[in-house]
């Protein structure tokens, strides 16, 4: 009996330390949204957020009712790579890998790094960064864990 | 009565008591008639076993008997078993027994926790000032898997400049 549970315990330890040992490659999406009271976007090229996006969005402590997209753009992280994905002329975000589900990410504002932010994303995870933007919108960078 | 008394008949009735206190005794049984109870039957009880030691015949010598005795009581001895060697197994699971229940312990501690650290976190909502950047406002919603960092200085004019349509493009 005693015997069984110590296998039982070892083949655990090994199969955590198997599972934390592996390190895939990291699929994420990343969207810069505008955030207004108003029920349209005067671009014509702003569509609304998905409805997975605009549900989570909605839960959080914000004040505004729509959500438009800017700019999507999906890309792979590979353990310990990093990447810089250009949204819009003054918003850069870059994401680096840590392994397990961990991130560092660094927004870029002109090109000045505005907000670095370690943070772990399982699947199905969202991170929000965000600001006051002209005529009480907002503008935030939305990235998701794809995989 | 107590037990003084008890042995002192007993005495008595044996002939080991001295004179005077043979005569004390004597004198006293005339008025203590519990006393005088117990010495009928301690009386009785003597001549009863007297009695039957001497129906009793050793079919040997009395010498013979007790070395015939003697005799077996060594065998006896000589047949209990020596203490055999603790086995491999038994000496293992005498240590894994309870370094697996300190292990089974720890297990279930971890679950424990584990499902402790989930329940708060589900369905809750927290808000933290981030450390890395006091500018910066965390509010993490635990039941959306949310995390919402809020930036309270950028720049309205870095990162949302708004185009003629007043958007950031």
């Amino acid at each position: 009996m005693a015997i069984l549970v110590w296998c039982s315990v070892i083949c655990a330890l090994l199969a955590c330390g198997e599972s934390r040992s592996q390190a895939a490659t990291l699929k994420l999406q990343v969207q810069l949204v505008w955030g207004t009271n108003d029920d349209r976007s005067p671009d014509p090229k702003h569509k609304p957020v998905e409805s997975d996006v605009r549900e989570k969005l909605k839960e959080l402590p914000l004040k505004w009712s729509n959500y438009f997209e800017v700019n999507r753009k999906g890309f792979e992280v590979s353990p310990a790579g990093v990447i810089r994905i250009a949204l819009s002329e003054k918003c850069e975000v870059e994401v680096r890998s840590l392994g397990s589900s961990k991130l560092e990410v660094t927004l870029f504002g002109k090109g000045k790094e505005t907000l670095k932010r370690t943070q772990s994303l399982p699947n199905g995870e969202m991170l929000v960064l965000g600001g006051n933007a002209p005529n009480s919108t907002a503008w935030l960078v939305v990235l998701k864990r794809m995989e | 009565m107590d037990w003084k008394t008890q042995l002192k008949l007993q005495a008595f009735l044996d002939g080991e008591l001295p004179e005077t206190q043979a005569r004390k005794v004597s004198n006293s049984l005339a008025q203590d008639r519990e006393a005088a109870a117990l010495l009928a039957e301690l009386r009785q009880t003597r001549e009863a076993l007297a009695g039957f030691d001497k129906g009793i015949q050793l079919p040997e010598t009395r010498e013979f008997f007790w070395s015939k005795i003697q005799r077996e009581i060594q065998r006896a001895e000589a047949r209990t078993p020596a203490p055999v060697g603790i086995p491999f197994f038994a000496r293992l699971r005498r240590l894994l027994m309870p370094a697996t229940a300190v292990a089974l312990l720890a297990i279930v501690g971890m679950v424990a926790t584990r499902q402790t650290g989930s329940t708060l976190r589900s369905g809750g909502a927290e808000a933290e000032t981030s450390l890395e950047d006091t500018g910066a406002f965390t509010y993490r919603d635990y039941s959306a898997g949310t995390t919402l960092v809020w930036l309270s200085y950028p720049a309205e004019h870095e990162l949302a400049d708004e185009d003629e349509g007043g958007t950031l493009d």
